[in-house]
């Protein structure tokens, strides 16, 4: 611990920006605080394997990249959604099995090899993996909101009881005979030969969620939830059904998930995304939310998505083995978290350099990004 | 504007907790325009009228009306729709999120179903120049400073229509300047309609702010007043006037005291709220510390305990002396604590009765041998103890976090007396304990003194200084301003040392450097 801490501290107090006066130091806080150091991290990723392995940027392997990541990034963003509340959910890969074996039973009955029913196939698939999506949410957010039981143990219980009934549903086996459209085009087709039909599959989700969390109420409320339970309560929030309705969300983005993996292993599989649950968080935390709650973003989600699959993917063209990679990305968790500390004390510097901004009349300095001081108001009557 | 339509009225309001009359038909106007100061000691049921304002609580009996109507079920919802709002000492904010999403925390207004951040800033900037503060709206509420966060609290109760505002001790933790621009937002705010109403403990401040002043005591409302026709005096004997020798024990002869046990040589605390404080105990008396909040009074205790760095100064605990006291060592020397939080620095809330008193006990080599606990002997020693302090329920495994206050309360006391002492350090004893376990608090610390322990007691609750003490110190600013002995020992008299003059003086608060 103490030895992964020196870095950190660098990073908090940049020593040479002493010199070039408080302006610099101030801007320097505040792109730290506001932007994270997940930008600068793939800048610095994206150069140093290329200096490595040109390959890294050719078309090919970057469509490979955006193909992998679209599904860690959806089960990160419902993993995410859940971290803001307070909670998380280590059943998302129970959800993503299940859901991948319900699916492409309902599917392979309705297609039943003839091509004319490939779309009815399609959308009944769809439909019975977001309803088990929502089942499972509902399962986690019942437990979560109503009957209290902390987060941890729920979504445990439930990842055991949904890995049961997946086992029970598949008997253990993988469920093929899938259409031919799904298998290839929802799958690994492209639009244009280069952009893969899976990312713009889910560029609607993304889109919905960050409207969700930044321009809706109930967005905020779920931030208030996790940042302090009490406050948000005082102000009038429906603490309970607004965490149900959480966990049924994050429960359903993933298990659309799970249905878009389903069509990239070509079958409904009883052990798909036994990974996703640590992935997820991994990724989640990585990009700015936080164990604590009130935290996470979906720019930073998608950030932290691109950097591990982006890091796993830089280290494969590395030649460096699963066990190197492993120690790597376990490097890489341990690190943000304490980064994200030097971040906290970044933005209290922030803060507090911004009131003496502030305190100065509005006159007197380039305040910049500082909302300008109005007149003072009228005496009043 | 009807300007003799009080925003809120309380009607011959009662509120019952179980065998307490916690409001005994106590009535209260708050006027727009108006700084109406409450004052009462703790316990006189001014959180309870808070509660009941703010719809928390029902009363049992009597009306309360807002703007003139009566309100039949009143409710927080009710409240916040009219207007009546409180900032309280622990705010009520999300850290993590930013001023402006705090501030409309629920109330966001919408534009095409979403979001209106631009109508959010606009009506924030108004806001927040009408308290004066300085911080960006996209801070992070938990990344300010304190005092900042008490503006934005202030501002997130003064965004919607003039109603009450009700604000807690709110230079309780704050600079002299803070104070200073408190006081303008306080004036401001009275100038655009609102009815305050504002609850302290200074004296100076209902000078500088009140209009009226009501003075409850034990449920009660003692009396309201114009603050321009009554003496601090006057306040002071409505405040306290009760027989409070009752409760107390015996004092003890000065003739027949012991050796000094404890001693502090100018310590000053690394925090800067101890600064040169000299102060000693001799075996078999009580001293008081007594002072006003942030006085430092605390901060001497959590000095003693290690809690807090000293930057100089000796302590000297019989024949140890450090200038760096640790609690181990300090507990060695033969010193026993009650931190002033139970909750967070003493109790373990999910273990039994038994096993919170034998906690010290069990880390000692009295009850064991190479790391084993002798089981019986421990568990007779707790129900002894438990039996000599009359914990309530009497049973050894009780989980300690259902217990009353006042029961937890004597577990902490039972557990310092788990092992022979010469000095108890005692901060802040009977917060939130009924009259009964106080009285048997009490009279245990004085038994201890009998039996030769030198005893120090930090306290906020004057009556329980004066009462209590042989020898009193007086704190303000972090320095001793006042040392009472036997008969000195008077309300007025350390109230008049705490605000570092004179009871009577307005600007008693100027007086830092002593």
């Amino acid at each position: 611990m103490t030895q992964l801490q020196e870095p950190v501290q660098q990073d908090a107090v940049p020593a040479p920006e002493t010199t070039a006066g408080r302006g610099r130091r101030y801007w320097f806080l505040k792109a730290f605080a506001t932007a994270g150091p997940l930008p600068f991290l793939l800048l610095l990723l994206v150069v140093g394997v290329t200096l490595v392995n040109p390959v890294f940027l050719s078309s090919s392997n970057l469509s490979s990249v955006a193909t992998q990541s679209v599904y860690l990034l959806l089960v990160s963003l419902a993993q995410m959604l859940i971290l803001v509340t307070g909670g998380f959910d280590l059943s998302v890969g129970a959800n993503v099995a299940l859901t991948s074996v319900t699916s492409a039973l309902v599917m392979q009955s309705v297609y039943g090899g003839v091509d004319e029913y490939s779309g009815i196939a399609l959308i009944w698939g769809l439909v019975v993996a977001l309803l088990v999506g929502l089942v499972v949410g509902l399962v986690n957010g019942i437990g979560v909101a109503v009957l209290k039981v902390n987060a941890f143990i729920v979504t445990l219980a439930s990842m055991g009881i949904f890995t049961g009934v997946t086992m029970l549903v598949s008997g253990g086996s993988e469920v093929s005979g899938l259409p031919r459209v799904f298998t290839h085009e929802v799958g690994s087709g492209r639009v244009f030969g280069v952009v893969p039909v899976p990312l713009l599959m889910i560029l609607p989700v993304i889109f919905l969620l960050y409207v969700l969390l930044r321009r809706m109420k109930y967005g905020k409320s779920l931030f208030a939830i996790g940042s302090n339970e009490l406050a948000a309560r005082v102000a009038g929030t429906r603490v309970g059904t607004n965490l149900v309705m959480a966990y049924v969300l994050g429960g359903v983005v993933t298990a659309y998930a799970g249905w878009l993996l389903t069509a990239r292993v070509s079958s409904g599989q009883p052990q798909l995304g036994a990974e996703l649950a640590m992935q997820s968080i991994t990724a989640a935390i990585i990009g700015g939310a936080s164990l604590l709650g009130g935290r996470g973003s979906v720019g930073g989600t998608v950030l932290g998505v691109l950097f591990i699959v982006g890091l796993t993917n830089g280290m494969n063209l590395m030649r460096m083995d699963s066990n190197q990679q492993n120690i790597a990305l376990g490097l890489a968790l341990v690190l943000s978290v304490l980064v994200s500390r030097a971040r906290d004390r970044a933005r209290r510097e922030v803060a507090v350099m911004e009131l003496d901004q502030g305190a100065t009349p509005p006159a007197a300095g380039p305040v910049g990004s500082l909302p300008e001081q109005r007149n003072p108001l009228a005496p009043p009557s | 504007m009807t300007a003799t339509v009080p925003t809120v009225s309380l009607q011959e309001i009662s509120k019952r907790f179980g065998p307490t009359l916690a409001l005994d038909a106590v009535s209260l106007d708050l006027l727009p325009g108006e700084v109406h100061v409450l004052l009462g000691e703790n316990g006189a049921g001014k959180s309870t009228l808070v509660k009941t304002l703010l719809g928390t609580y029902h009363p049992d009996s009597g009306q309360i009306l807002i703007r003139g109507r009566e309100v039949a079920h009143h409710n927080p919802g009710v409240a916040r729709d009219e207007g009546i709002n409180v900032v309280l000492q622990d705010f009520s904010l999300a850290p993590t999120l930013s001023v402006l999403d705090n501030l409309f925390l629920g109330r966001q207004p919408l534009r095409r179903r979403l979001i209106d951040t631009a109508a959010m800033r606009e009506a924030a900037e108004r806001t927040r120049e009408l308290v004066g503060g300085t911080f960006s709206l996209n801070a992070e509420v938990g990344a300010l400073p304190r005092s900042e966060q008490q503006l934005v609290e202030i501002m997130k109760a003064v965004m919607g229509k003039p109603g009450a505002l009700i604000l807690d001790e709110p230079t309780a933790a704050l600079s002299e300047k803070e104070a200073e621009r408190l006081f303008g937002i306080v004036d401001r705010l009275v100038h655009q309609g609102w009815a305050i109403l504002y609850i302290t403990h200074r004296m100076a401040e209902i000078r500088r702010l009140g209009t009226r002043v009501t003075v409850m005591r034990d449920g009660r409302r003692t009396g309201t007043h114009l603050v321009s026709a009554v003496t601090d005096d006057e306040l002071v004997r409505e405040m306290i006037g009760r027989d409070i020798t009752a409760v107390y024990p015996h004092k003890a002869d000065p003739r027949h005291l012991g050796p000094t046990v404890l001693r502090l040589t100018d310590v000053s605390s690394a925090n800067g709220k101890v600064r040169d404080v000299s102060l000693h105990v001799r075996s078999g008396e009580i001293v008081g510390i007594a002072g006003l909040v942030g006085a430092g009074k605390g901060d001497v205790a959590r000095v003693l305990s290690g809690l807090e760095h000293t930057t100089s100064g000796e302590v000297e605990v019989l024949e140890y002396r450090t200038s760096r006291p640790q609690i181990r060592k300090m507990l060695a020397a033969g010193v026993g604590f009650m931190p002033e939080d139970r909750k967070r620095e003493s109790l373990a809330l999910q273990l039994t009765t038994a096993d919170n008193i034998n906690l010290e006990a069990s880390s000692s080599k009295a009850h064991g041998r190479f790391g084993f606990l002798h089981r019986g002997q421990l568990r007779e020693a707790a129900i002894s103890m438990i039996r000599r302090l009359d914990v309530r329920p009497a049973d050894p495994q009780q989980e300690v976090g259902l217990l009353s206050g006042g029961n937890q309360q004597k577990v902490v006391l039972g557990r310092a007396l788990t092992r022979p002492r010469k000095v108890f350090v005692v901060a802040e004893p009977t917060a939130g304990v009924d009259v009964g376990s106080r009285q048997q608090i009490y009279e245990e610390l004085r038994r201890l003194c009998d039996d030769g322990v030198g005893v120090l007691v930090v306290s906020s609750d004057l009556e329980e200084i004066v009462g209590l003490s042989d020898r009193v110190y007086v704190m303000h600013s972090g320095a001793v301003c006042a040392e009472l002995v036997g008969d000195e020992i008077s309300d007025e008299a350390v109230i008049a040392a705490a605000f570092g003059h004179g009871a009577d003086e307005p600007t008693a608060r100027v007086q830092e450097a002593v």
